[in-house]
């Protein structure tokens, strides 16, 4: 690359380009034997599953595989000589694995937009559980108390861990100390804590010992050790991507460095270290396990931090836990906040992170 | 940074000679670093904390069960003396972390090959999205998902598998139940490892040189040969990196696959069709509510457990990725 471009081309005599182009002309009996291998066996594979009344999972895999293969290595071979053999197999496992993963993926979204919608109502998002049994209809209660639980325990957890993980970034990226690269592990590894090992902590450090009882902020400290690492990283890669120059300019100008951090640098990284804000929310928003050992559930709209109140991910924990179809379907409506909650997250995530990339390339 | 020769400047108009140093000399300045340094300091005592807390905390447990703990499989609290062994949750947990692992890392380096050499710009763009956002999606969804609309298609999976391998250990059953096996544990899993090993496995195929890939198939090797020979060998560190990284998620997964799985207190080495499996969280999960004093020093144990073992797998992960991607540094 760099010897392509160091060259002048000025000096390059330029090539006239070929007034036919043969790679790009149309090959009809190519196309043909390419559209016929790619219809063929799909066809055949589904006349068979259905005319011999196969189970279409056996009839994809056992029937629609194979010859799926069959074909595409006859028609590489025929085109590309040997080694379209290969090239054929990677094609056909490449695009099925793929569409298998979409079609996994795609499925699980379908079904929470589906399932949630048909409990999604204004009262579902207002009311919260008092009076509400497994067999209440769905016209009445709903996950406000839910939503009012997520926001403050994950808004407590996020006014600590925030700051927190801000600092650890500085740390990481302002300071020459020595322990940086310990630290920087530790951290990493943090973010393999289990979460319901960090619920059993303060479950028995605080519940189990007789100091508290199951409370909302017990809940955000249990959060604490989950959100922690992904901020810290996050905001450290944004911090990172600052020059170096900026900072050297704000000292040589006699700034101390507290000042140049908090009046160049963070102003500087701050998409990115709202990225960070928004992906540790993320990353925090959804964890069940900790929240139902240390929180509990309640049925009340709960303001009270000292007290149990339920979350979000604690209340699809609860009603699934009822397996009756009304509690399902109340579960599934509370997936589908959770989901929009975290989509809206990521959305705004993107966004900045998109401003933050374009630093990124400049400095590169 | 060349030391250059300081030469003793003549006349007065040039000041004194200022002390240079690297530390930080203004008070505000040594609060600024003093904050940054307890904040990291902190991170280490939490990690510390629960390690140590967990530790004291489990000691007794481990000391009167002794190896039994994690080779046993009886859970009795009410015996006496108490028997809290975890042997089938601990094999469990890994059995459904191998599982998972085998499902995904053929579906996701499939996923991000495509993505990276086939697609189209504007589709690889949008699917390298999705992916990014299902990364993002909390695991009691994922869990929701698999209990009311995976658990009956994997389990009809299961059952065809049965009939036509059945004769094989691994696919046999005897029970004829095919919902809550480790099978369908490790199909859930996987879903939620694919999209964290699909990013990481993309990300490497993006940053590797193209010219390699190119100069391969200049000299007449196949796209198949370029794979096997030149990409995925170049790409492996960041893979087995991303994998183990996939790996440490689904070994301290809980709720999905509390949802799922059946569990059981008698170990299941392999055959994964059976509707009885373990897994280390999930059974913290179901038992810390009720549990006796001594039995929370059993689940902290177990937590303990787990805890190393994640927290050496995702220490391997963090090793070899950053290993695998020196232009991170």
């Amino acid at each position: 690359m760099s010897n392509l471009v160091s060259m002048d081309p000025g000096n390059l005599p330029g090539l006239p380009r070929p007034a036919i182009e043969p790679w790009s002309a149309p090959n009809p009996r190519r196309a043909l034997k390419v559209t016929l291998a790619s219809v063929l066996p799909m066809i055949v594979a589904v006349a068979a599953t259905l005319l011999f009344n196969i189970d279409p999972a056996v009839g994809l895999i056992l029937v629609f595989l194979p010859l799926q293969i069959i074909a595409s290595m006859w028609v590489g071979t025929n085109i590309y000589g040997k080694k379209g053999r290969g090239d054929a197999l990677l094609v056909i496992f490449t695009i099925f694995f793929t569409i298998f993963v979409g079609v996994l993926l795609v499925s699980l979204i379908w079904s929470v937009i589906l399932q949630g919608f048909k409990a999604m109502s204004w009262q579902f998002i207002s009311q919260n559980n008092i009076y509400i049994t497994s067999t209440t209809g769905l016209d009445y209660g709903g996950v406000g108390h839910a939503i009012l639980g997520t926001v403050l325990v994950v808004g407590l957890t996020t006014l600590v861990t925030v700051p927190l993980g801000i600092m650890v970034a500085v740390y990481l990226t302002e300071t020459r100390e020595a322990a940086r690269g310990s630290v920087r592990t530790l951290v990493q590894a943090m973010s393999g804590l289990p979460s319901v090992v960090s619920g059993l902590f303060v479950y028995s450090a605080f519940i189990a010992s007789g100091l508290a009882h199951q409370a909302g902020w017990l809940g955000s400290l249990a959060l604490l050790p989950l959100m922690l690492p992904t901020v810290a990283r996050v905001a450290e890669e944004a911090l990172r991507l600052v020059p170096n120059e900026l900072r050297n300019g704000a000292l040589a100008l006699g700034a101390p460095a507290y000042r140049a951090f908090l009046q160049v640098t963070m102003p500087a990284a701050k998409s990115g270290l709202i990225t960070a804000l928004i992906l540790g929310i993320a990353r925090i928003i959804g964890e069940t396990a900790p929240l139902v050992v240390t929180v509990g559930i309640a049925n009340g709209t709960v303001w009270d931090m000292n007290q149990p109140m339920s979350a979000l991910p604690s209340y699809i924990f609860q009603f699934v836990g009822n397996a009756n179809d009304t509690s399902i379907q109340r579960a599934w409506g509370a997936a589908l906040v959770v989901l929009i909650l975290v989509a809206i997250l990521f959305t705004t995530a993107r966004v900045m992170s998109r401003k933050k990339s374009t630093t990124a390339k400049k400095r590169k | 940074m060349s030391e250059a020769p300081v030469t003793a400047p003549a006349g007065d108009a040039v000041p004194a000679k200022r002390k240079l140093s690297a530390k930080p000399h203004s008070r505000a300045d040594r609060v600024f670093y003093g904050l940054a340094r307890s904040a990291a300091y902190g991170a280490i005592v939490i990690v510390a904390l629960i390690l140590v807390f967990l530790l004291m905390r489990s000691v007794p447990t481990l000391a009167s069960q002794g190896i039994g703990f994690v080779t046993g499989s009886t859970w009795d609290a009410a015996a006496t003396p108490a028997k809290l062994q975890v042997g089938p949750m601990i094999w469990g947990s890994i059995l459904i972390a191998i599982l998972g692992v085998i499902f995904a890392v053929p579906m996701s380096i499939a996923t991000a090959y495509f993505i990276e050499f086939m697609a189209p710009k504007r589709f690889a763009a949008v699917a390298t999205l999705i992916v990014d956002l299902l990364a993002a999606i909390p695991s009691i969804v994922i869990g929701l998902w698999g209990l009311a609309v995976f658990t009956p298609v994997a389990s009809h999976w299961a059952e065809l598998l049965h009939k036509g391998l059945g004769w094989f250990t691994v696919f046999s059953s005897d029970t004829g139940i095919f919902t809550g096996t480790p099978f369908i544990a490790g199909w859930i899993v996987a879903v939620m490892i694919v999209p964290i090993v699909t990013s990481v496995a993309r990300e490497i195929f993006s940053q590797m040189d193209r010219d390699i890939i190119n100069a391969t198939l200049a000299l007449g090797a196949s796209k198949s040969t370029s794979l096997f020979q030149v990409i995925l060998p170049t790409a492996s560190g960041g893979i087995v990196g991303g994998v183990l990284l996939g790996l440490g998620r689904a070994l301290g997964e809980t709720v999905a696959i509390f949802f799922v799985l059946n569990l059981s207190f008698s170990i299941n080495w392999g055959q994964i069709l059976q509707n009885r499996g373990g897994s280390i969280a999930s059974m913290i999960l179901s038992k810390f509510g009720e549990a006796s004093s001594v039995e929370i020093g059993g689940l902290m144990a177990s937590g303990l457990v787990l805890f190393v073992i994640t927290l050496l797998v995702n220490w391997v992960a963090a090793w070899i990725v950053a290993k695998a991607q020196p232009w991170r540094r």
